[in-house]
């Protein structure tokens, strides 16, 4: 049996490419760890159990992964249902580590430039919620189901709608293009918590929050460097299709780039994302000249400054 | 910096684009020095990857920058703010302080802030009612598409972006 489980951590590995660059193959291994331990604690132990015991623990079922399970992971999808409930928990849980800013006119003008901005990425399917978090970190995140939060300490650094609609076209795209539901539904062939996630038992919550890990943690683990700069790629088309200057999201990026590498502020932006000078660059090569011809408004007049 | 805006408002951001980013930079690919913001216009020169520059104004998707003898106006996605060095995070970082924009307006006080981290979001609970206050917050399509209207913003065709050479070893996302 623990063999088997070595040869699902060994193909695993292989399907997940160069894993040395993924903080996704940490979360795997201790995945596979946990269960490993959990295994050896529920094997039957050689002495003869007594009577009690022996209808205590049905017979072992073995941990296997099933077929249905496997072509979940390798071909499969969550539903929309699933989905939303997971972007739902992770977005409690964040908001467990930090607040809403108390500001209604600042939240409802970032969900209109949001939405309109989501509108370009032809997913209709869900509900897009936005928010400005309340701490001066410089940070955004996105969670499965339309789930997008940028931070005061980033909102602040901001000169214009163009800007704004930058930041929240690369968290847009993340959820459009599912990139933290790939790495959870690898990380769903481990055990039982694929099933876990689609069952209706009343403890379904917990059971997502298992998947997830604890608390809003995959916020900090971050994704593999290419889902970032595939986000930067289609956030600035995203911009742009909502007819805004497309280049408000290169000048974030420029703008944070010349912040000392040692700014506390993107400690946790920096562990998780590749270096804006690398973002810039790898834009650069896909954009080349492409832009040329696209003009689009910045609004800067409009732009809603932070108290 | 569009011709909607009147020209005192132009010239005003025109000046403190220049002076905001009179900044150090750093060529992050070999590209050339043009006598506009514009791909149109005459070629006055050239940057190597991983050259200083320094960088004088700003405008749309352009910097203008002078490296060495030239001066010309770059694409903005060809160099990077900062003097860094072409490759992220370089011994030119410890320097960043300097090169930070000075703009009073945008100073927060560091000292003392302790930012958002691993740990806390790990001890994070779940917090309904902050989720409920998320909920109310949301907009209907609808009026999202009223408040574009009614700036003139409207939907435009943009192809996507190609992907990137696959020069590295495959990765799931592409294949998904």
């Amino acid at each position: 049996m623990k063999i088997k489980w070595m040869v699902l951590a060994v193909s695993l590995f292989a399907i997940s490419g160069a894993s040395a660059e993924f903080d996704f193959g940490k979360l795997l291994e201790e995945r596979i760890n946990q269960e490993l331990n959990k295994d050896k604690k529920t094997q039957p132990a050689p002495a003869p159990a007594t009577p009690q015991n022996a209808a205590a623990t049905p017979p072992q079922e073995k941990p296997k992964i099933d077929a249905r399970q496997l072509g979940f992971a390798l071909f499969g999808d969550y539903s929309l249902e699933e989905e939303n409930r997971i972007g739902k928990q992770i977005a409690g849980d964040l908001l467990g580590a930090v607040q809403l800013v108390r500001d209604d006119k600042l939240q409802n003008y970032v969900n209109l430039v949001g939405n309109w901005v989501a509108l370009q990425s032809g997913r209709t399917d869900i509900t897009w919620r936005f928010g400005v978090l309340d701490t001066e970190d410089i940070n955004a995140f996105a969670a499965p189901g339309g789930y997008i939060f940028v931070t005061k300490g980033l909102y602040r650094r901001l000169n214009n709608e163009a800007e704004l609609a930058g930041v929240l076209g690369h968290e847009i795209a993340h959820v459009s293009q599912k990139h933290h539901l790939k790495v959870l539904k690898q990380s769903s062939l481990i055990g039982e918590l694929g099933k876990a996630v689609s069952s209706k038992a009343k403890d379904s919550d917990q059971a997502v929050q298992n998947l997830i890990g604890n608390g809003a943690e995959i916020m900090a683990r971050g994704l593999d460097k290419n889902a970032e700069f595939e986000a930067d790629r289609i956030g600035i088309v995203y911009a742009a299709r909502a007819g805004y200057d497309p280049w408000g999201l290169p000048g974030v990026l420029q703008d944070m780039a010349a912040l000392p590498a040692k700014d506390s502020r993107t400690s946790l932006l920096y562990k998780t994302h590749p270096h804006p000078a690398d973002r810039l660059a790898a834009l650069g090569e896909a954009v080349n000249g492409r832009l040329d011809a696209v003009s689009g408004k910045d609004l800067a007049k409009r732009f809603y400054r932070i108290r | 910096m569009k011709n909607f805006l009147i020209p005192a408002t132009a010239l005003m951001l025109c000046v403190s684009a220049a002076s905001a980013w009179a900044a150090p930079g750093t060529a992050l690919r070999n590209d050339r020095l043009y006598s506009q913001p514009s791909a149109t216009s005459k070629v006055t020169g050239s940057v190597v990857k991983g050259a200083s520059v320094n960088i004088l104004a700003k405008k749309g998707g352009w910097l203008r920058v002078t490296s060495g003898r030239s001066t010309g106006w770059v694409r903005l996605l060809s160099v990077r703010a900062g003097a860094g060095g072409a490759g992220g995070v370089g011994v030119g970082d410890v320097v960043g302080a300097a090169t930070t924009r000075s703009d009073p307006s945008r100073v927060v006080a560091v000292a003392g802030l302790r930012g958002l981290n691993e740990e806390d979001l790990k001890k994070a609970r779940f917090n309904p009612d902050e989720l409920a206050r998320l909920h109310a917050l949301s907009v209907s399509p609808a009026q999202a598409r009223n408040f574009a209207g009614q700036s003139g913003l409207a939907a435009v065709k943009v192809p996507a972006l190609p992907e990137p050479q696959p020069a590295q070893s495959s990765s799931p996302w592409e294949t998904n």
